[in-house]
């Protein structure tokens, strides 16, 4: 019987070291990934916008005024994107 | 042209031209690889789940790794009420996984370093989503392009913001991945270029270069199919839980 709890608490400590490793290394992963993410959502945006603007200048045909003004809306929504993530990575952190 | 960093790229068509009604449905390098990574995807959990022992082979041990990553993000990011979308998230999450691992392989073709592949998947999971949110949600989903406690000045500006945010999801989405794995594809190859014209005195360097790139591709391809799997999670939630 003391051979199974020996075997009991060296599992115990093998799998107490495991998960702090996994901690740190998930946490990592996490990061990286958001890095990742960030780059493309300002980009993203601002592309939308525009494409927005200038299909709807061509149907006004109010060329060049809307795609202007969607182009700073489209920023406006790619700097809101960021904030939101970086919001989320924030919530993950705690 | 070998040396072309971009020809890795190339679509080419295996086998006869197939034409149904004006469009063509040849049978591709990027099909061919598609189905590679899918039968590679079927071939380990078929293995996998063979034989359900208590103490779990290597291969089971696997499958039941992947099986229980996704339950966890699928959970943590978008709640219980997403179970019933396991099977999506996860067929897409290792889908996307082999194929950009199937691409590390040399003389292989990356699926998912072609826009086309990831904007697909990235709008066809837009549509679900929004589909979705409206089946749950009825009329009242049109909230989430109008935040609470914007002052009636502001909320036509707001609700442009922020229907254009929502909007660049696909793109974000699809361009992450596709740049992700183009970029770093081109990049070996434009170092592998480099020690063949430097030669055995020279060659060293990017060769060293290589190898490391080699290893920081291993993660992106992880990474970006974590990624993909994580923020399709969290469109999810968004549909299913409106809080705005």
């Amino acid at each position: 019987m003391s051979e199974l709890d020996d075997l009991k608490t060296r599992l115990k400590i093998a799998k107490a070291k495991l998960q702090k490793k996994n901690e740190n290394g998930k946490k990592k992963g996490v990061f990286l990934g958001n890095a990742f993410k960030i780059g493309t959502e300002f980009v993203a945006a601002i592309a939308v916008g525009t494409i927005i603007g200038f299909i709807l200048d061509n149907w006004f045909d109010t060329k060049p005024i809307l795609i202007i003004i969607f182009f700073i809306f489209g920023a406006a929504a790619g700097i809101m994107n960021i904030f939101r993530a970086a919001k989320k990575m924030q919530n993950l952190e705690d | 042209m070998a040396t072309n960093p971009m020809h890795q790229f190339q679509v080419y068509k295996i086998g006869p031209e197939i034409e149904i009604s004006g469009v063509n449905l040849s049978f591709t390098n990027a099909s061919l690889f598609m189905l590679i990574s899918a039968a590679l995807v079927t071939l380990l959990l078929l293995l996998g789940t063979r034989e359900k022992k208590l103490v779990p082979s290597k291969i089971q041990l696997i499958s039941e790794m992947l099986y229980n990553f996704i339950a966890k993000m699928i959970s943590d990011t978008a709640g219980k009420k997403a179970k019933p979308f396991f099977p999506f998230i996860f067929s897409l999450f290792i889908f996307i996984l082999f194929c950009n691992m199937v691409g590390m392989l040399p003389y292989s073709f990356t699926v998912t370093s072609h826009i086309i592949v990831t904007l697909t998947f990235a709008i066809f999971i837009f549509i679900g989503v929004t589909i979705l949110g409206f089946v749950i949600h009825g009329f009242k989903y049109l909230k989430i392009f109008v935040p609470s406690g914007v002052p009636i000045v502001l909320l036509p500006i707001i609700t442009i913001i922020e229907i254009i945010s929502y909007l660049s999801r696909p793109i974000s989405l699809s361009v992450r991945l596709f740049a992700n794995m183009m970029a770093g594809h081109t990049m070996l190859k434009v170092f592998g270029g480099f020690v063949i014209s430097l030669g055995i005195v020279g060659g060293w360097l990017p060769l060293s270069f290589s190898v490391a790139l080699t290893g920081l591709e291993i993660l992106v391809a992880f990474l970006q199919a974590y990624v993909f799997a994580i923020l399709t999670c969290i469109y999810l939630n968004d549909a299913l839980n409106l809080h705005h």
